[in-house]
């Protein structure tokens, strides 16, 4: 544990946060653009994931372990989220024979 | 806290029931359950315990508004064993699931940690995300649950991403730890501070349908079964509010600089855009949904308005609104039963066939529109004071604005029912089975409306 | 003298490449079948679509077991400091996985567990 937060910590927080950030962004901007479900989950991951990474460096270098106990969470109510996301998915699936959802605009204004 | 415990085992208890096929016990379970809860959770009244490290802190603010929720949800479930009237499985899971985004509830009106926060959201957006997609052979429902879904997880990831930049500027998610940093770094907050916020600010928007993210409320609302909408506008967004302002409240009132502007431009446009949304619908339930977009701005002024009495003021409001919702929404699927549709046109002629059940919508609308003497003008009216008083006189005139065009659409349903005549003057049938509910949930909101004064000092 | 080499190098490589990949075509016989065309050239060939529908059971197996995967994340910083905090946190994880076993058995009482 303490080699992997030294090792951590040889690389500059400033990278993580940018890094995290881009990451984020690319959650953001697949949601925003792609118009398959599965690949708009995928992105709604990516920026979860985002925030994980930007978590455990933030408390690598501050030497907090909450941080990481954080995470844990994260991580099962993403995959809560994912299975209730699939689970519905086959149900939209069933009724419409697609997970593009611009198909799904019986509820447009 | 022992009344989330208390929630989670009789839902338990329910599911179980359910799996056993004890279709009999499950309602009964609840309605003990639930009253039991909300006694218990008076239990702690002005004692202020903290649990588990400050994760959950049970003060008069989270009993307060811990004690409404569960009444809500109690008077949800009255309705819902006449909602499924017909449907004759056990029901177990919607019932238990309800239960479930209850307990998220309770949590997010009483987190002293980020953590807290984030999974007491989560709780309540899992369930409901479900229980909105719960009508599986509706195609409009399953569409409802997707959208639910897709942008509430992608709200969830603004949330967690701001509470990460947060953690990184202040190093903890205890609401004491950041207020104590707020206090020290007042001249220099870095800007990871102020993004991250800002971030927060933007999920928890998404969360209670404030303007610039309100897009999928009307969908939402409208494709779902009713009781879940009602279940949905009532305790989720009076949970989600009571989060916002528990989180603004305890930590960064002394940084009002950094979110006081972009919360005024979110109660501006939500107030605006909801009213004047709601003007152009033709159902009544997307009616509603706008509806809420707008009582959610209206909300917001509670916040923004936050010295001074601004706790009680936001309980003040939520109850008004959550008791006239309710009574709508049962007016809305007593109507729903028996005409097949949520138009405007199907309210024609109510009060002839059901003077009762037309007086209920009658009470409900005018509350909701905030015309004296009921609790809804109290809550609107106390609410403008507060906020003249922290000088947001502009924000106030716009709120005013805002109130005066909701009486047209909100008397429109009652000009349906009292001055147009129906086609076919069939008598109702279902108003039977939700005529005494009915009554019941109005006579409340006419009794509620003579102690405002009461419910406001209660924290 | 440095750049005149790696002149030399590189025409030396051209052609060493070039007369590879002709020396073939020209000493050698070719033919053609259907086999030869195929992914893979051993084993039996391939029937029907790769992008196959599977069953909806290994859905609904998939989702139960992502949930109860990842819920074992918490068993892991448990079993960490399991010795520093004792009895505690030896019945709060009994807890834990009592609930997991309850949402287990609700999932079995339901039929979910059994194949359609």
């Amino acid at each position: 544990m303490e080699t992997t937060v030294t090792q951590l910590q040889m690389i500059p927080l400033s990278y993580y946060i940018i890094f995290c950030t881009a990451l984020f962004t690319i959650g953001v901007v697949g949601v925003l653009v792609k118009r398959n479900a599965l690949a708009i989950f995928m992105s709604v991951e990516l920026m979860l994931n985002s925030a994980n990474l930007l978590l455990a460096a933030f408390s690598a270098y501050r030497n907090d372990p909450s941080g990481q106990v954080f995470v844990f969470f994260i991580m099962v109510v993403a995959a809560a989220e994912i299975a209730i996301g699939l689970a519905l998915l086959v149900v939209v699936y069933r009724s419409s024979r697609t997970i593009d959802i611009n198909i799904l605009n019986r509820l447009k204004w | 806290m022992y009344a989330i415990i208390t929630i989670s085992i009789v839902a338990i208890i329910v599911l179980f029931f359910g799996a056993f096929g004890k279709k009999k016990m499950i309602l009964p379970v609840i309605f003990v359950g639930l009253p039991l809860a909300f006694i218990v959770n008076l239990m702690g009244w002005n004692q202020s315990i903290h649990y588990f490290n400050e994760m959950y802190i049970d003060d008069n603010f989270t009993i307060a508004f811990n004690g409404l929720l569960l009444f809500i949800a109690l008077l949800i479930f009255v309705f819902a064993p006449v909602y499924y009237k017909s449907v004759k499985r056990p029901l177990e899971d919607i019932y238990a699931l309800i239960l479930f985004s209850l307990v998220g509830g309770l949590m997010m009106t009483a987190f002293g940690n980020l953590v807290m926060l984030f999974l007491g959201i989560e709780t309540l957006s899992l369930s409901l995300y479900l229980l909105a997609g719960s009508k599986k052979s509706d195609p409009r429902s399953n569409e409802a649950a997707m959208k639910y879904f897709l942008t509430g997880s992608f709200a969830s990831g603004f949330l967690l991403f701001g509470i990460a930049l947060l953690y990184g500027a202040c190093g903890s998610f205890n609401l004491e730890d950041i207020k104590l940093y707020v206090i020290q770094n007042q001249a220099n907050i870095p800007a990871m501070f102020s993004i991250g916020l800002l971030l927060m600010a933007v999920g928890l928007a998404f969360k209670v349908g404030a303007a610039p993210f309100h897009f999928w409320i009307p969908d939402v609302y409208e494709g779902s079964p009713t009781l879940i909408t009602t279940y949905m506008a009532t305790v989720g967004k009076v949970a989600a509010f009571a989060a916002f302002f528990r989180l603004i409240n305890s930590s960064f009132g002394d940084v009002d600089f950094l979110w006081k502007t972009s919360l005024i431009v979110f109660a501006v446009a939500t107030i605006l855009i909801g009213n004047f949304a709601a003007l152009y619908q033709d159902s009544v339930k997307r009616m509603m949904a706008y509806s809420g977009v707008a009582h959610a701005g209206y909300m917001l002024i509670a916040i923004i308005a936050l010295k001074g009495n601004a706790a009680g003021v936001l309980l003040l409001y939520s109850v008004s609104y959550s008791i006239a919702t309710i009574t709508a929404f049962a007016v809305l699927m007593m109507v729903r039963k028996e005409t097949g549709s949520f138009s405007i046109k199907s309210f024609n002629g109510l009060a002839k066939h059901n003077p009762t059940v037309a007086f209920a919508m009658t009470i409900a609308m005018l509350s909701l529109a905030g015309i004296p003497p009921l609790i809804g003008f109290s809550a609107k009216y106390q609410l403008f004071v507060s906020a003249i008083e922290q000088g947001q006189l502009p924000l106030v005139i716009i709120a005013i604005v805002g109130s005066m065009v909701s009486v047209y659409y909100y008397l429109r349903p009652v000009v349906a029912m009292y001055f147009t005549r129906s086609i076919e003057s069939t008598p109702f049938e279902a108003a039977k089975l939700y005529k005494k509910q009915i009554l019941f949930v109005a006579l409340l909101l006419i009794i509620l409306s003579f102690i405002p004064g009461l419910i406001i000092n209660l924290i | 003298m440095g750049s005149a080499s790696l002149i030399v190098l590189l025409i030396i490589a051209i052609a060493f490449a070039v007369v590879a990949v002709y020396i073939g075509r020209i000493f050698g016989t070719s033919s053609t079948n259907s086999v030869k065309g195929e992914p893979y050239e051993c084993g039996i060939e391939t029937k029907g679509e790769t992008w196959v529908q599977f069953h909806i059971g290994y859905y609904l197996f998939a989702l139960l077991f992502l949930v109860f995967d990842v819920e074992i994340v918490f068993l892991f910083p448990w079993a960490t400091v399991i010795r520093e905090l004792g009895v505690v946190a030896l019945v709060e994880i009994f807890f834990f996985t009592l609930f997991l076993f309850l949402g287990l058995l609700y999932a079995y009482k339901k039929k979910a567990l059994s194949w359609m």
